[in-house]
């Protein structure tokens, strides 16, 4: 694995004629539509690109996962349900995983299809959807989409979904979108917090359908946090949604899955596409489910990249939220879009645009060791043109 | 890369020649989520069973595309980590084999997905889907689940789309699902009578949108044979679905396109959140790119050796007194005088997988898809132990 994934896009992504538009992120699609993916800030040729718009593992799968995948090449023509293992082997897995049975799973491409879909299972133009802001855009995207009305609860003075009036707000809705550990903001909340939150909610709208998004459980070393996987089985009307692409390093493979009760899955298995999930993406999820080592020393290293990359944002006066994820929101003092277009112009791609934050912060997406150290010495000259001896004079002064 | 599934399979010592194990139940179709709810859940499927159930390509995406695929990890191996932006890339590489503008194409999680969203953005509760009766079942699944009717269309005596009851159907329809050739009965329509259709409903029906699903229009061999790609790159109301699960061996990979009008493939890129980046994966988009980018000879060659073994087996089972109904794709749709699932529970037993149930013909018409010669002799040497008497050639 000497070859890094520079020399992947050096080789093969870059030579398109319009240019290679590399800050796609998760959600690339959604900011399509919107804004055109051509919009996005481009890496000026020749510049080598550090990745940080995506929140993705910068390491990509592990061994064993990439040996999965290249075992399934003989069954590349086969529909997932004729493969070995097939679909239904990945769902069980999934389910010893957790200690429960396959209908209490359902499998998405990617965690997003699952939250489209329990959009348009569970929200109407009567009962609508509530999310934090920001937040993943996903749900209220979806919604938006089907002309169901969309309540969005500004997060709180430290960042974190602002439960009270989340609950408020949760009142006849159709479902609740509450993403812990939170993106972009990567705050957390403990498991304390999440039980009273659903029990509450439960209570003064018991027909109102709770998505707690686990997307960066892996990430998370909060010892107050737990998954609420467990709460999920237990309650009606909540599920849990999780998804390879983090910690599993498998965002080009497009697997996620829920967790719940089984009258709280019918719904979304129902909707789900039939052969969502690749026969190359059933291999590599389970193999990756065998190997958890992986994961925990993927947690390691990004828990001490995280460090550093808090502590040099603050020596350069950008305060960051409490993060509990591979990424970073931080406090940049000026609009993201410049703060953005000023790195991209050295080949760092950041987060795009969250608001209501847009004007002050931007979300940083933690890549390896070597990758923050160089990303680090970009934000310095971005964000204090003329502090480094060896950088010459900057366009932007509007950072100090 | 002579990597067939078998082949793999044995390699690696995990197969042996043999019965099949009780627990193996196999027959599950494309559509098993929606449609098979019946069937007991597949575990495994075993290594020496013969796969005639999912009208698949039996040989796969070939080495071109195993290549690009094996190329798309990048040696760092990080490339599956990473969202990718390569869909755009696969785009163009469909608009400039289709001749038409990257605005005319739409990816989905295979056509599926493309399937899904043209049904939920053009019938209503007022706007039904019209479709054959049977068809590919995606469609009427997905407007039954949104609540929206169906209205299905007989075919005629020889199992061919009705184009005049159709398009009676058709009027004040919000989509019309037109299925050529026509999952599970393999039979086609010339792509005269295809134009004179579409003319037909635009001018009866202006309102209606067809759906030409194209699955297996590499697969056609009759001399009446083109695309409708040009037709519906200027209607908004036609569009046509195309897969890579067919001929170019893909099924595993998920990977599907519509093209139309820009102004349809916008509504459905925006129905579904963009131009298919966030249901595809990397490994697909770069063997989508590697597999159009090929020269004809790839399907060409598929093309002919699938010609082969429908002439065999369709001629096998025309000797028995049982007349499939006229083939164009790589399966046939054959009455067996019988009920379908006893005839596939009896060869599943014996190692042969065949198709679901299609009503309204599961008790007498089974779909058999064509594997490699190799397959379809060992096949039809079952099918003649559980056909029994019937199967024995007229002298």
């Amino acid at each position: 694995m000497s070859v890094s994934r520079r020399e992947f896009l050096a080789g093969r992504a870059v030579p398109r004629s319009g240019g290679f538009i590399a800050a796609r992120g998760m959600e690339a699609y959604l900011a399509e539509a919107a804004q055109g993916a051509d919009g996005r800030p481009m890496i000026p040729p020749g510049v080598t690109e550090i990745r940080l718009s995506s929140n993705e593992n910068p390491l990509g799968p592990g061994q064993a996962v990439l040996g999965a995948i290249l075992g399934r090449f003989p069954e590349a023509g086969r529909y997932p349900v004729n493969s070995t293992p097939n679909d239904g082997a990945l769902t069980a897995a999934i389910a010893r995983q957790f200690k429960v049975k396959p209908e209490n799973i359902v499998l998405g491409a990617g965690s997003q299809e699952i939250l489209k879909s329990a959009v348009r299972a569970f929200t109407t133009p009567e009962r609508g959807l509530v999310t934090a802001a920001p937040s993943f855009e996903n749900c209220p995207a979806t919604a938006r989409r089907l002309g169901h009305p969309v309540a969005e609860i500004k997060v709180d003075s430290a960042f974190r979904l602002d439960v009270e009036p989340m609950i408020a707000a949760s009142k006849g809705a159709g479902l609740v979108f509450f993403n812990n550990p939170n993106n972009p903001t990567a705050t957390v909340h403990g498991a304390k917090t999440v039980a009273d939150f659903v029990a509450r909610v439960r209570q003064s709208s018991p027909g109102t359908v709770i998505l707690i998004d686990e997307a960066y459980h892996d990430y998370v070393t909060d010892p107050s946090y737990e998954s609420a996987i467990p709460l999920a089985l237990a309650t009606p009307n909540v599920f849990v949604t999780r998804t390879f692409s983090k910690a599993y390093g498998m965002a080009g493979m497009r697997v996620g899955y829920a967790v719940g009760r089984p009258d709280t899955m019918t719904p979304l298995e129902a909707l789900s596409m039939p052969f969502n999930v690749s026969v190359f993406g059933i291999a590599a999820a389970i193999a990756a489910l065998g190997d958890s080592r992986h994961i925990r020393e993927e947690r390691d290293r990004n828990t001490g990249v995280r460090a550093f990359t808090v502590q040099a944002l603050n020596e350069l006066g950008c305060k960051s939220a409490e993060s509990q994820g591979n990424f970073l929101f931080a406090d940049v003092g000026g609009p993201a879009r410049e703060f953005r277009d000023a790195c991209a112009r050295q080949g760092v791609m950041v987060g795009r645009d969250f608001p209501p934050f847009e004007k002050t912060h931007v979300r940083i997406s933690i890549g390896t060791m070597d990758e923050m150290k160089a990303a680090v010495a970009v934000f310095r000259k971005v964000l204090r043109p003329g502090s480094t001896s060896s950088g010459g004079p900057l366009e932007e002064d509007i950072w100090r | 890369m002579a990597l067939t599934r078998r082949g793999f399979v044995q390699t690696a010592g995990m197969g042996a020649a043999g019965a099949l194990t009780g627990s193996f139940i196999g027959a599950r179709g494309r559509e098993h989520a929606l449609w098979s709810m019946v069937e007991p859940t597949l575990l495994a499927v075993e290594p020496n069973v013969i796969l005639l159930a999912s009208n698949e390509n039996p040989l796969g995406p070939g080495a071109t595309v195993m290549n690009a695929v094996e190329a798309a990890f990048g040696e760092g191996g990080r490339a599956p980590g990473r969202y990718s932006a390569r869909s755009r890339d696969l785009i163009d590489a469909i608009a400039k084999k289709q001749r038409v503008k990257p605005e005319n194409v739409v990816l989905g999680c295979g056509s599926t997905q493309i399937l899904r969203s043209a049904t939920h953005l053009f019938t209503t509760k007022d706007k039904p889907l019209v479709g054959t009766i049977p068809t590919y079942e995606e469609c009427a699944g997905y407007a039954k689940l949104l609540g929206h009717p169906v209205r299905p269309v007989g075919l005629d005596a020889n199992f061919r789309i009705d184009l005049d009851r159709l398009a009676d159907a058709s009027r004040g329809a919000g989509l019309v699902f037109y299925c050529n050739p026509n999952n599970p009965t393999a039979t086609y329509v010339g792509a005269r009578a295809t134009r004179e259709f579409l003319s037909k409903v635009n001018r009866e029906s202006p309102d209606t949108t067809v759906l030409l699903d194209e699955a297996y229009f590499d697969y056609v061999t009759d001399p009446d044979h083109d695309t409708h790609i040009p037709i519906a790159v200027e209607h908004p109301r036609v569009i046509v679905a195309r897969t890579f699960s067919k001929a170019f061996g893909m099924a595993g990979l998920r990977l599907g396109y519509a093209i139309g009008h820009r102004d349809t493939i916008r509504k459905m890129v925006d129905w579904d959140g963009g131009t298919g980046t966030g249901s595809l994966n990397v490994l697909a988009m770069h063997a989508g790119i590697a597999a159009i980018e090929q020269d004809a000879s790839f399907t060409a060659s598929e093309r002919a050796r699938n010609t082969t073994v429908r002439d065999f087996t369709m001629k096998w089972f025309g000797d028995r007194g049982m007349k499939p109904a006229e083939s164009q794709a790589n399966f046939m749709f054959v009455n067996i005088g019988r009920p379908v699932k006893d005839f596939r529970d009896a060869c599943r037993a014996k190692g042969v997988l065949v198709a679901r149930d299609f009503p309204p013909f599961e008790k007498s018409h089974c779909r058999i898809s064509f594997g490699t010669m190799d397959e379809m002799k060992k096949a039809v040497a079952v099918f003649g132990q559980v056909l029994g008497k019937r199967a024995t050639a007229a002298a």
